[in-house]
C-alpha cells in the first residue's frame, strides 16, 4: 500500500507538474480563452461532458466492484492532462489548441469536476467526499499561480520549471510502474478483465468520441487531433493525488486500480493514436509540395 | 556618365519635400572611422544596460549588456589577432543562427582590423566550399549544429583556424545545459564535431588571459584602418548569378546606418527594444538590426529560428517589443497565427520590410492588426543596404518610398540616360552607401559602378513627387522570401540528375514565399518522380533553392540559337494564373 513516505513524494510530483503547468502561462492566456468561448465550450463539452458519461457508461455496463466503479468515475471527470500536449506535439496536432484545454479544464475543473462527479456518484449510489475534493481542488490550484509567478519574475526560471514540470509527469509513470504494481501484483491477477477493459476503454473510447466531435464541428484535422487527444487523455497523477488524499487504507488502494492502469495504458493507446495520427497527417500533406522556409 | 549635365543635379531630388523637418538632406561625414570606434563609444554610452537577448521557443534567455559585449569582443579581437595569429585585412567567416555569440563574433572580428565575411549558417557543404574558396578565411567561427560540415565544405582549401560556439551560448547554467541535452540527445541537431577546434567561450577567455598578460589594448588593431578600408564580405549573386563577395566598407556600413535613422522619427535612444527575427548574416539584419539598434541603444531580442513562427509567441509575451524588421513572409505569417493576432503587441511602434516586396495586402493586414504601419524600404547587398524608405507617416502602397539622405536614385534607359518622367528604367543609385566592388572580381565590378554609380539591374519608376515603385527585375532571379535563387544554379543541379533530359526554372508568384522556384524537367527516364527531382536537389542545394514546383514537359521553348526562354515560360506560368 502507499507509505507517508510515497505519500509525501506524490505530492510533491504533483506540486512540481502542476507549478510546471502554471509557468507555461499568462494572465493573457485565460484572458484570451475568455474571449474565445468557442473553443473553450469545446473543451469543457468533451471534457466534462463525454468523458464522465463514457465513464458512468462503463462502469455501468461492465461488472465491477464498487470501489473500482468509483475509481473509473474520478477517473473520468479528471481535467486534461499535460501529457496530452507532448503526445499533440508529437501528433502533428495543434499545440497551442492543446494548451488551452488542458488550462481551461484545469480552471474550470474546480467548479465542474464536484458537480460531474456526485451527479454521477449519486447515479451509481456511491458516496462521495465532496468537500474533500474541493479542497484538494482548490490547492492544486496554488502551485499553478506560483507556476505564474515564477514565469513573471523570471522567463528562464518559468521555462527551467515548465521543462520539469512536463518531464516529471513522464516520470510519474515509471513511479507507478515500480511503486504500486509490485505491491498490488496479487490484485492485478486477481480482478477481473472489465477493469483493464475500462482503464484501456476510457482512453481509446475518449479519443475517439472527441474525434467525432470535432469533425462533426468541421474543425480542420489537425485541430480535431488535438481535441481527441485532448478529450482521450487524463490527468492520472491529479485522480491518484485526490484518492490519496481523500480515501484511506484498502478502499483507497482499490479506488485507485482504474487510475494507476488507466496512466499505464493511456501512453501505450496514446503512441499508437499517435502513429495513426502521424501516418494521415503524411497522406494529407504529400498532395501539397513541401512548405519551404 | 555625362548626363547630370542633363539636369539630374543632386539639387533635383524632389523627394526631399517629405523628410522631416529634422532630417539632414545630406550626410556629409560619418560620425566615426570606423565600426570598432563607433561599437566602443556607442556602448561606454549605454554600459550596463541589456544590449542583446537570445529568446528560445520555451522562453529560455540570456542577456548580455553593451558593456559585456564590448569587453567580450575586445577579448575575442585579441584572441584573433595575438592567439589564432591573424593580421589586418584578414578574412573571418561569420556562420551562425543569430544567437549572443554573433554580436561578439562580428565585433571582435571588426575590432581586431579583420574582414567579416558572413555565412548562411543553412548554406549545404558545396556552397560553403564556394564560398570559402572565394574570401579565404583565416578564421571561422561557426555553430556546432552545422559543424559536421567543415570537411567536406574546406576540402582543398583548409581554414586554420575553427571556432565552435552554441545557440544556447552565455545563457545561464541550468537553460544552456537544457538546451544541450535536449540538442544532443533529443532532437540530434548537434553532431560530433571530427574537426581541430576551441570552443567560443575559451576563445574569449584565452583572448581576455592574453590581454591581462601582456598589457594589451584592444583598439591599437585599427588604428591603421582606414573609413574606406573593407570591413563586411557580404555574399551575393548580384544580378548575374556568381556569386561574389560585395566589399563593404566600415564608412558604407556606418553612413547606410547613419542614414537609416535619419529616416527613423520617433525612436527613441535607449529605448527601443528590437526583435530580431530575421538572420543577421542577412545584410538587412545586419545593418538595421545588429549595427543600427546597437547604436541606438535599443535592447535586441535574437531569435535564433523564427519558423515554426509559434517560436516567437514567447519573445512577444515576454518583451515589450517596440520594433521589428521583416520580410513579407513573416508579416504575412504573422497575420495568420491566431495566437498573434488575438493579443497584437502593445508597444509597438513600426515595422520595418525590406528583403522582398512586402504586398499591398499584407501591409494592410498587419496595420489592421498592429495598428501601426510597416513600412517599407528597398537596397540590395551592394548598398549596405538601405537606399529608399518610406518616411513615417507618409508611406505609399506599393512604393519602395523616397531615396534615404545623401543618396540619389534615378532611373536609366539601355543607353544609360536618364529616362523621362514617369517612365520605367533600371535603378541606378549613388550614395555613401554603394559598395568598393566586388572581392577578386574587377570585371564584374566595372559592370556594375559606372563613375560612382550602381546599377541594381531592377526596373523601376519615379513618381512625380520623388517616391519610387519597382516594376519588374531585369534578370531572372528568384527571390524567394527574400532568399535569392539564381535558376542558373537549378539548372545546374538538375542537370546532375541523369534521369533529366533538360531543365528551365523560373520564379513563379507564391502566397507564402513572394515567389516560389518552379522547375519544367524534360524527362529522360519516364521513371523519374517529382519527388525524385526534390530529394536530390536537396542533396545540393539549400532548402529555399529546391523547386518548390516541377511540371513536366516533353520540350522547352528554344530560341533558334537553341538557349531556353525563360522569358516564355514565365509568360505562359503568368497566362495560366490569369486564366484561372
Amino acid at each position: 500500500m502507499v507509505g507517508a513516505f510515497e505519500q509525501a513524494l506524490l505530492a510533491l510530483m504533483i506540486f512540481v507538474i502542476m507549478l510546471g503547468m502554471g509557468a507555461s502561462l499568462t494572465p493573457r492566456d485565460f484572458y484570451l480563452a475568455l474571449r474565445r468561448p468557442y473553443g473553450l465550450a469545446i473543451g469543457v463539452i468533451s471534457q466534462y461532458g463525454f468523458m464522465p458519461l463514457i465513464g458512468f457508461l462503463l462502469a455501468t455496463f461492465l461488472v465491477v466492484p464498487e470501489t473500482i466503479a468509483l475509481g473509473i468515475l474520478i477517473m473520468a471527470c479528471m481535467p486534461g492532462g499535460t501529457t496530452s500536449n507532448i503526445f499533440t506535439y508529437f501528433s502533428k496536432g495543434n499545440l497551442a489548441l492543446s494548451v488551452l484545454m488542458t488550462v481551461t479544464s484545469t480552471v474550470t475543473g474546480v467548479a465542474m469536476i464536484p458537480v460531474v462527479l456526485v451527479l454521477y456518484a449519486s447515479a451509481l449510489n456511491l458516496e462521495i467526499p465532496r468537500e474533500n475534493i474541493i479542497v484538494t481542488l482548490v490547492l492544486l490550484l496554488v502551485p499553478v499561480a506560483i507556476g505564474m509567478l515564477l514565469r513573471k519574475l523570471s522567463a528562464n526560471v518559468g521555462a527551467v520549471t515548465e521543462f520539469f514540470g512536463s518531464a516529471l509527469a513522464l516520470f510519474f509513470i515509471l513511479f507507478l510502474m515500480v511503486s504500486w504494481i509490485p505491491r498490488n501484483w496479487q490484485f492485478l491477477l486477481e480482478t477481473t478483465s472489465a477493469t483493464y477493459i475500462a482503464s484501456i476503454g476510457l482512453g481509446l473510447f475518449g479519443i475517439t468520441i472527441g474525434y467525432l466531435f470535432a469533425r462533426a464541428l468541421r474543425l480542420h484535422p489537425r485541430n480535431a487531433r488535438t481535441v481527441a487527444l485532448e478529450t482521450g487523455i487524463q490527468n492520472g497523477p491529479l485522480a491518484i493525488a485526490i484518492i490519496v488524499f481523500t480515501f484511506q487504507g484498502a478502499e483507497a488502494q482499490a479506488i485507485m486500480a482504474v487510475p494507476v492502469l488507466y496512466s499505464l495504458f493511456i501512453v501505450i493507446v496514446s503512441t499508437c493514436v499517435t502513429l495513426v495520427f502521424r501516418r494521415a497527417n503524411t497522406a494529407a500533406e504529400q498532395k501539397i509540395p513541401d512548405s519551404l522556409l | 556618365m555625362h548626363w547630370e549635365e542633363n539636369g539630374m543635379t543632386p539639387e533635383a531630388r524632389p523627394w526631399t519635400a517629405f523628410y522631416g523637418p529634422t532630417v539632414r538632406k545630406d550626410i556629409e561625414t560619418a560620425s566615426y572611422r570606423t565600426l570598432a570606434d563607433l561599437i566602443r563609444s556607442v556602448s561606454s554610452t549605454f554600459g550596463t544596460a541589456p544590449a542583446f537577448t537570445t529568446c528560445l521557443p520555451n522562453g529560455m534567455n540570456g542577456t548580455l549588456s553593451f558593456q559585456q559585449v564590448d569587453e567580450m569582443s575586445d577579448a575575442f579581437a585579441v584572441y584573433l589577432r595575438e592567439v589564432a595569429g591573424l593580421g589586418q585585412g584578414d578574412r573571418v567567416a561569420l556562420q551562425m543562427p543569430n544567437c549572443l555569440s554573433f554580436p561578439i563574433a562580428a565585433f571582435g572580428i571588426l575590432k581586431a582590423g579583420c574582414i567579416l565575411v558572413n555565412v548562411n549558417p543553412l548554406y549545404t557543404a558545396d556552397e560553403m566550399a564556394k564560398q570559402f574558396s572565394d574570401a579565404e578565411p583565416h578564421a571561422l567561427v561557426i555553430v556546432d549544429m552545422f559543424a559536421d560540415k567543415i570537411p567536406a565544405a574546406t576540402q582543398g582549401h583548409p581554414i586554420p583556424n575553427i571556432i565552435v560556439t552554441r545557440v544556447a551560448e552565455f545563457l545561464p547554467v541550468l537553460p544552456r545545459g537544457i538546451v544541450g541535452l535536449v540538442q544532443k540527445h533529443w532532437d540530434k541537431s548537434v553532431k560530433p564535431i571530427e574537426v581541430a577546434h576551441i570552443r567560443f567561450p575559451d576563445a574569449v577567455t584565452a583572448g581576455r588571459d592574453h590581454m591581462k598578460r601582456e598589457r594589451i589594448e584592444a583598439d591599437v588593431y585599427t588604428q591603421s584602418v582606414d573609413a574606406h578600408d573593407v570591413a563586411c564580405l557580404q555574399y551575393t549573386g548580384g544580378t548575374t548569378g556568381v556569386a561574389k563577395g560585395a566589399m563593404l566598407t566600415h564608412a558604407n556600413l556606418i553612413m547606410n546606418m547613419e542614414q537609416t535613422m535619419e529616416m527613423l522619427e520617433g525612436v527613441e535612444k535607449g529605448k527601443e527594444v528590437a526583435l530580431t527575427a530575421l538572420p543577421l548574416y542577412h545584410i538587412f539584419a545586419f545593418t538595421v538590426n545588429m549595427l543600427a539598434f546597437y547604436w541606438l541603444g535599443a535592447r535586441n531580442i535574437l531569435i535564433p529560428n523564427p519558423r515554426p513562427l509559434s517560436n516567437l509567441k514567447r519573445a512577444f509575451e515576454n518583451y515589450k517589443i517596440t520594433w521589428m524588421s521583416g520580410v513579407n513572409t513573416l508579416f504575412n505569417g504573422l497575420t495568420n497565427e491566431v495566437w498573434f493576432t488575438d493579443s497584437p503587441p502593445k508597444f509597438l511602434k513600426f515595422s520595418s520590410a525590406g528583403g522582398m516586396a512586402l504586398q499591398a495586402a499584407v501591409a494592410q493586414k498587419w496595420e489592421g492588426v498592429t495598428g501601426k504601419p510597416v513600412l517599407q524600404g528597398y537596397g540590395l547587398t551592394e548598398t549596405s543596404p538601405v537606399l529608399t524608405f518610406n518616411p513615417l507617416g507618409k508611406t505609399r502602397d506599393g512604393s519602395i518610398g523616397i531615396p534615404v539622405p545623401g543618396t540619389m536614385v534615378v532611373c536609366l534607359d539601355e543607353a544609360g540616360m536618364p529616362v523621362a518622367q514617369g517612365q520605367t528604367g533600371e535603378i541606378a543609385a549613388k550614395g555613401p552607401q554603394i559598395m568598393a566592388g566586388y572581392w577578386n572580381k574587377p570585371d564584374e565590378s566595372g559592370h556594375a559602378l559606372r563613375d560612382g554609380w550602381f546599377l541594381t539591374g531592377d526596373i523601376g519608376v519615379m513618381d512625380p513627387d520623388g517616391y519610387f515603385r519597382i516594376v519588374d527585375r531585369k534578370k531572372d532571379m528568384v527571390v524567394v522570401s527574400g532568399f535569392n535563387v539564381y535558376p542558373n544554379e537549378v539548372e545546374d543541379c538538375l542537370a546532375l540528375h541523369p534521369g533529366i533530359l533538360e531543365a528551365a526554372v523560373i520564379g513563379v508568384p507564391d502566397d507564402g514565399t513572394g515567389e516560389a522556384v518552379k522547375a519544367f524537367v524534360v524527362k529522360r527516364d519516364s521513371g523519374l518522380s517529382e519527388a525524385d527531382i526534390r530529394a536530390h536537389c536537396k542533396k545540393h542545394l539549400t532548402a529555399y533553392k529546391v523547386p518548390k514546383r516541377v511540371e513536366f514537359r516533353d520540350e522547352l521553348p528554344k530560341s533558334n540559337v537553341g538557349k531556353i526562354l525563360r522569358k516564355d515560360l514565365r509568360a505562359e506560368e503568368l497566362a495560366r494564373i490569369a486564366a484561372e
